[in-house]
Parts: C-alpha cells; structure tokens; sequence
C-alpha cells in the first residue's frame, strides 16, 4: 500500500514546488518538498519502501524541471539509505535527530546534484551554489519538515503496514 | 547478518546504477517522448496551483501596497504634468526619425515578429536550474530556440516542446549565454545567467567605458536571438588588474518569480551554424 501512495502523494509535492513555491519565494531559497516528503517516509518505513520513494520522486521531479530525469533521485538514494541505517540502531527517532537528518541530508542531496551538474559541464560555483542554493535550502527544509512529518506520519499511521525485506 | 548487509549493498549499488542509466538515456534525449507524455499531467496539476498561487500572492500585494500606489500615485501626476511638454518633443523626434528610416530603407529584425501568447504554468522544480514550463507547445507552432520576451524585454528561449507545453530556458540560468551590448556606447559582450537571480557581462575589452545605469540590449551576434531586446540594466562594474576583460553585473527588469504571462517570438528562427562548422571540418 505504501508503495502505491507514493504516485499521488509525491506527484502533489511535485506539483506544490513548481507550482506555488515560486510565487512564495524569500531571499532566493525555498524548501525541497520532495526530498522532505521522502526522508519524512522513510524514517519509519522499511529501506525498499524509501527506496520506491525515492526513486518515484526524484524521476517526478526531474520531469518538471530542465535537469536529466533520474539526476535528482541519485541523491535521495543515498540519503534514504543512510536514514534507513540510522533508524535501525535506534529506538525513537526524536526532534533533534529529525532535525540533523534534515540538515545533513540536504548537504548531500544537494552536494551531490553539484558534483552532477559540474561533471555534466555546466560552470558551477562552490561559495555562489552554498550562498544561494543549498544554505537557503536546508534552513526552508528545517521549517518545512515538520508539517511534512506530521502529515506523513499521519498517513503512514493510517494506511500501511509494510513488512522490513531485509530482515 | 554478514549476509544482511551484503544484500543491502547489492540493493544500493543497483539502486544508483539505475538511477545514473536513467540519468544518461535521459541527457541523451531518447526519453524525450516519454518524459513528455508522463509529465503532461504533472504539468496540468502545477498550472493549476500556479493560478491559486498567483491570486493568492497577487491579492496579498495588492493590501500592502494599496496606501503606497496612492502616495505613488500623487508624485506620479505631478511628474506627468512635466513629461508632458517633453513627449511632444520627442514626438518631433520620432518622426523624424521614421522618416529617415524609411530612405535608408532600415527595419531592424524586432520588426514585424509573429507572437503568441503563453501562461507561465509551473517553475523548475530544481533549485539550481531558472526554467518555466509555459502553456503552449508544438501544436501552437512553438519549436525550439524560439526567443521568449515580455514587456520588460528578454525572458529567455525555448529549449524543450511537447505538444501542449514548452520549457523555457530563463536568461538568469547559468547555461544561459547572449551576446548583448550596451545601448548608449555599442560595447559588446556576453550576458550569463547567475544564480543570485541577476546577470553578469564578461568579455568586455578593457578599453571600454561602462556606466552603472547603461541599458544592455541584444546584439544579434549568433544569430539566436533578434537585436535590441532589452536585457537589463548595468548595476555594477568589474575591472581587476591582470585581467584581459572587464565584467559587469545587470539587473533584469523581469521579475521572474512573478511572471504569468509571456510571448514567443514564433517568425524568429535561430540562425543554424552547423553547416559552417561541418565545412570547416572537412
């Protein structure tokens, strides 16, 4: 079940982020809908499942933006991976660990779309992409993640009951 | 558990493997009808938004800055009054002007362009590229390398078309080149994308005088886009020692985060260069 909701779930934060974040734009950044939406699911589902949404949002998000499709799930991957790794050690996950997966996460989700990019030969700037790109993002990720996680876990709650593959 | 995280590994590397083949069958175009297709509904959804947002949006500006267009709104039509006398100056002007372009024989490219108009329904869903997704696309007569302006000049070109929607290439984004120049003094350059939102002129010659406040036009040199589309204005100038060129930032008179509506310049077709540099290979 949880496999399915991804589609409509993420084609909706597709859809809120090119759609209406724009128009609500401060100080050059905003928030990455996709990426919250994923590491907010994956937190307290199993690693495949992350995984599916990973992959379904990145290729979503690719497909609304002039990036190659699949660029952005690359980074979501990892991430999703080394949550999955994370929560397995740990009992509860709290605010505070939220929080760092959410800063740490979106270093490498958004270092990784700079190496891509760079190898791809588009002229990238490591101070100008951290002063307007992946600082403004990761501070408009830290206030999203807490409505995303919020509506996610109600979700989750809900609807699935997903068994872990690699047990 | 050996076994556990050996599968785990597996998982992962076929993940990214995956993820990085889709990645080059994508770049390499041949998933271009698919990611049409699949991103027609997409596109139909974000546009939606776009308009709650942009009413939204639009009625909130319009409360706070109700009390500063009525003050603007005082200083306005006592500048009027002033620019009066001037225009009917500057209509002498005009005509005379008409008049010798019309002995010389002198149309300039801008003239006599095929418009259509298009609704701005969705923004690039990446932080690091400057696209917008517009409303209409092949079945409209948009193709490719077409020029995108608006009132306040250049927005940018045509880079992707399905048949119901295109994409455009903003002049802000970083893989965005445009031969401009500056209108007062002829000075000519290359106007890039930044990721700030601005512009920056590079390969202006050292000798050349650049004022802040100079407007930047297109040039026409490449031949993809038509001269004399205002670009925007010079707000900064850059000239450091051991450097062959000066630089310049400029300042779109765009807004981009609010555009909603755009036109395609659809009787404008970039000049192909490709025959030339095939000859010269040969």
């Amino acid at each position: 079940m949880g496999n399915y909701l991804s589609v409509p779930i993420l084609a909706l934060a597709v859809a809120l982020q090119s759609g209406v974040i724009p128009q609500f734009r401060i100080l050059g950044g905003s928030p990455d809908l996709v990426f919250l939406v994923v590491l907010a699911w994956s937190v307290h589902a199993p690693l495949e499942a992350g995984v599916t949404w990973a992959i379904v949002g990145g290729i979503m998000q690719d497909l609304l933006s002039a990036a190659p499709t699949g660029m952005s799930a690359i980074g979501i991957v990892l991430v999703v991976f080394l949550v999955s790794r994370l929560t397995e050690q740990l009992y509860s996950v709290g605010l505070l660990l939220l929080a760092g997966m959410v800063a740490v996460g979106t270093l490498i989700q958004q270092g990784v779309l700079f190496v891509l990019l760079w190898l791809m030969g588009t002229p990238v700037d490591l101070i100008s992409d951290f002063t307007y790109v992946i600082l403004p993002t990761m501070v408009y990720n830290l206030l999203f993640i807490w409505p995303v996680y919020w509506f996610i876990r109600r979700i989750q709650r809900r609807y699935t009951q997903d068994r872990r593959f690699f047990t | 558990m050996r076994r556990w995280y050996s599968n785990r590994l597996v998982f992962l590397l076929v993940s990214l493997f995956f993820c990085i083949g889709l990645m080059l069958v994508s770049q390499a175009g041949v998933l271009a009808p698919i990611e049409s297709l699949v991103a027609t509904p997409l596109n139909v959804v974000a546009g939606l938004f776009t308009d709650v947002a942009l009413s939204v949006s639009g009625g909130i500006n319009d409360l706070a800055t109700l009390q500063r267009l009525r003050e603007r709104n005082a200083d306005l039509e006592e500048t009027l009054a002033q620019f009066q006398s001037e225009i009917v100056e500057l209509r002498e002007i005009a005509s005379d002007y008409q008049r010798l372009a019309e002995l010389l024989d002198y149309t300039t490219a801008v003239t006599n362009q095929d418009f259509v108009t298009a609704d701005v329904i969705g923004s690039d869903t990446s932080a690091q590229r400057r696209t917008i997704i517009i409303n209409r696309g092949a079945r409209d007569g948009i193709t490719e390398g077409m020029p995108v302006v608006t009132g306040q000049g250049l927005a940018g070109r045509i880079i992707n078309v399905s048949a119901n929607a295109a994409r455009v290439l903003l002049i802000t984004d970083r893989q965005s080149y445009v031969s401009g120049r500056l209108q007062s003094t002829r000075v000519e350059g290359t106007v890039q994308g930044q990721l700030s939102g601005n512009l920056r002129m590079s390969l202006i010659s050292l000798g050349q005088t650049i004022t802040v406040g100079d407007l930047v036009v297109t040039s026409g040199l490449g031949g993809n886009f038509p001269p004399n589309l205002t670009l925007g204005i010079v707000t900064s100038v850059y000239q450091r020692e051991a450097e062959l060129y000066q630089e310049a930032d400029i300042t779109s008179l765009i807004n981009f985060d609010t555009l909603e509506f755009v036109l395609v310049m659809t009787s404008f077709q970039p000049v192909d260069f490709s025959i030339f540099q095939s000859e010269t290979e040969n």
